[in-house]
């Protein structure tokens, strides 16, 4: 939210137009040979559109790293589709890419999108790459499709642990989008809650467009809870914090990863409260992780947090396995990429050294966070 | 006392969705223009609003300000867009979609100039202290509840009292009367614009206080305006304005009912149930043909 305006507009504009300014600058330094497309398809407009910016910022990142680096032959071309966070236009996105651009790397998002593009990219063998959602049924979904973010069955029971331990929590209500990744939370709420010795005392299903939460708050209120989950996602996330606060819930309000992004952790009415994200400590000693957050704050002005991280991990990882095919002396296409990511199985990401299982799913520790205000949180288990 | 809560928490929400409401059926009432940008004008006020606060203003100055730009909105709307479409062709298609598509424009625009994600106003008048045992209330409540009284007895003495609002009356049913009379229908269409935007001016501003802003929220605020005045019946302010009302409330007192899921389906529920039963709306005239 408080990135230079003119950042903002260059980027977007940049983005849309299919040629980020990274690329620029790579395609200069490498201008021979068909460039290799990366597809985006990120919620670039609507309500979710700031998550899609978001995204976009850790993959350009990522790629003025691969150039900077000199680590292909080829230069890369990344291709945006807004796929608005719904199926149908990702659907739509999907095909464009896939059988127009002939993308061989697509970065998702979102677990009902994400589901609706795997069997077109598990076809065409297309590697699809997910640093967004967290619905579980993610892993597994198609040999093509890999995970760079911790999905719910590994949130979920983190911030089970972390309240009924540390916050003496024993009753969790849970208000939750009408969607796969609400209902996978629900889930785990139902199984997580009483291994810890907690109850589930309310689940309260919002549909994705709804915006008044007064009257939701007084239902959770009647559930005398000490804890609210929010399982929701980009403007409604931080319309049901303000609902909730506003309306005499005074309760631990948490959430996973969601609650990241800046609208949340700059809203007043979001100090306190609790979020799940994979580990990451951007003042570590590890080089990929320091040059990641150095330069990101350098060229955004903005203190980076997960989703930047794993679309610049999801983008990143692209050069290091297309850098192993091109020195192989193959062609660089999904089938070789999995090989070669099934061969390695750990690379040097930010956030540390990362491995990935026999799904494509990065294995991750976790850590709980807490907003502050003004945008800043700290991490109280790690 | 959880449908005492409820309630409390639909008339907010209603005094909202009849001040919206109104102003699209009043538009659409005196010039028979399906004005889609309507939730356009709101989300103009809205941040309009939400610039001057965030410039440290003071909130009358905001709201002058935020009345200003919905106002400016719908009068170019009708100048710049509307009118020359009626000129050549002037098929409800084309207005729609000329409407929709400035929608679209703006909400961009908006995304990129404003950030994209929620923005809230952020003020002690939406904070709920409990007043009664279970009971919260803000002071929000009792503002948009005054503002849409005051507002609309202000615009039923404007429409009944004044030559002005006599000529909007008859406009919407009569045009070629209007010019019998000597009267600009152009004029007049104008300021049906101008009143109707700047009512979407004050909802907007609960709204930015309330669930906040975001660059796409003229389209609820739109499928909400269409309901109302469908319930309300076509043309009929007073229907509009009750019908929001209503859609506030019904939508709120659910939860006591069903599930949480279901609380808007029961403004669609209601909206089904007087297109089948009485399409006329509330205070709508019943034509045969």
């Amino acid at each position: 939210m408080h990135i230079a305006p003119t950042l903002r507009r260059r980027g977007l504009l940049a983005a849309a137009a299919g040629l980020p300014l990274p690329f620029v600058r790579a395609a200069r330094a490498q201008p021979s040979g068909e460039p290799y497309v990366m597809g985006t398809l990120f919620p670039m407009s609507g309500p979710n559109a700031e998550y899609g910016e978001a995204f976009t910022r850790g993959a350009q990142l990522a790629l003025s790293h691969i150039a900077a680096d000199n680590m292909l032959r080829r230069p890369i071309r990344l291709q945006a589709e807004d796929s608005q966070a719904l199926p149908q236009p990702s659907v739509v996105g999907m095909n464009k890419l896939v059988n127009v651009d002939r993308a061989v790397w697509v970065l998702v998002s979102w677990t009902a999108t994400s589901k609706a593009v795997a069997p077109i990219g598990d076809r065409a063998k297309v590697i699809m790459v997910n640093g967004g959602a967290v619905g579980p049924d993610l892993a597994g979904l198609s040999p093509y499709f890999w995970n760079v973010i911790a999905l719910a069955h590994l949130e979920v029971p983190v911030m089970v642990g972390y309240l009924t331990r540390q916050r003496n929590v024993k009753r969790v209500a849970l208000i939750y989008v009408d969607d796969p990744l609400g209902d996978a939370i629900l889930g785990q709420l139902r199984a997580e809650l009483p291994k810890a010795g907690a109850e589930l005392v309310g689940s309260f299903s919002v549909p994705r467009a709804a915006q008044q939460f007064g009257p939701v708050a007084a239902r959770v209120r009647q559930t005398r809870p000490d804890a609210v989950y929010v399982a929701s996602f980009g403007g409604q996330q931080s319309q049901i914090i303000k609902g909730l606060r506003d309306n005499g819930v005074t309760q631990i309000i948490c959430s996973y990863s969601a609650f990241s992004i800046d609208s949340v952790r700059q809203l007043p009415e979001a100090v306190g409260a609790l979020y799940t994200t994979q580990k990451l400590d951007f003042e570590s000693g590890d080089p990929v992780t320091r040059r990641f957050a150095a330069e990101f704050r350098a060229r955004y002005n903005q203190t980076p947090v997960a989703y930047h991280a794993n679309y610049y991990n999801a983008a990143y990882l692209f050069g290091l396995l297309a850098r192993q095919v091109e020195q192989a002396g193959g062609e660089v296409n999904g089938d070789a990429l999995r090989e070669a990511m099934l061969r390695t199985r750990s690379f040097d990401l930010v956030g540390g050294r990362g491995t990935f299982d026999e799904q494509g799913n990065l294995m991750t520790q976790m850590q709980v966070n807490e907003i502050k205000g003004a945008g800043r949180s700290e991490i109280v288990q790690g | 006392m959880l449908f005492l809560q409820l309630l409390l928490n639909g008339l907010q929400t209603g005094a909202i969705y009849a001040l919206t409401a109104a102003g699209f059926a009043l538009i659409f009432g005196a010039t028979r223009i399906f004005h889609f940008a309507h939730g356009t004008a709101f989300t103009l006020a809205g941040y309009a609003y939400l610039f001057a606060w965030r410039a440290g203003w003071p909130g009358w100055v905001g709201a002058l300000i935020a009345v200003a730009v919905a106002t400016l909105f719908g009068m170019a709307m009708e100048r710049f867009v509307y009118r020359p479409i009626q000129r050549h062709e002037g098929s409800f298609f084309t207005v729609f979609v000329a409407a929709f598509g400035v929608g679209i424009v703006v909400q961009n625009l908006v995304g990129m100039f404003a950030g994209r994600g929620l923005a809230t106003v952020d003020t002690r008048l939406s904070f709920a202290t409990e007043v009664m045992p279970e009971i919260f209330v803000a002071p929000i409540l009792w503002i948009a509840i005054a503002t849409a009284a005051v507002l609309f007895a202000a615009l039923t003495v404007f429409l009944t009292r004044t030559h002005a609002g006599v000529a909007l009356r008859a406009l919407a049913q009569n045009p070629d009367l209007i010019r019998t009379y000597g009267l600009s229908a152009n004029g007049i269409s104008v300021l049906a614009f101008a009143i109707g935007s700047a009512l979407a001016a004050p909802a907007a501003i609960v709204t930015a206080m309330t669930s906040g802003l975001n660059e796409a929220i003229g389209h609820h605020v739109m499928l909400i305006s269409i309901a109302a005045t469908i319930v309300g019946g076509i043309g009929s302010l007073r229907g509009a304005a009750l019908a929001g009302l209503m859609l506030g409330v019904a939508e709120s007192l659910a939860l006591q009912f069903v599930d949480t899921q279901w609380a808007e389906a029961v403004s669609f529920l209601a909206l089904f149930a007087f297109i089948l039963f009485r399409p006329s709306g509330i205070f709508g005239v019943a034509m045969a043909r």
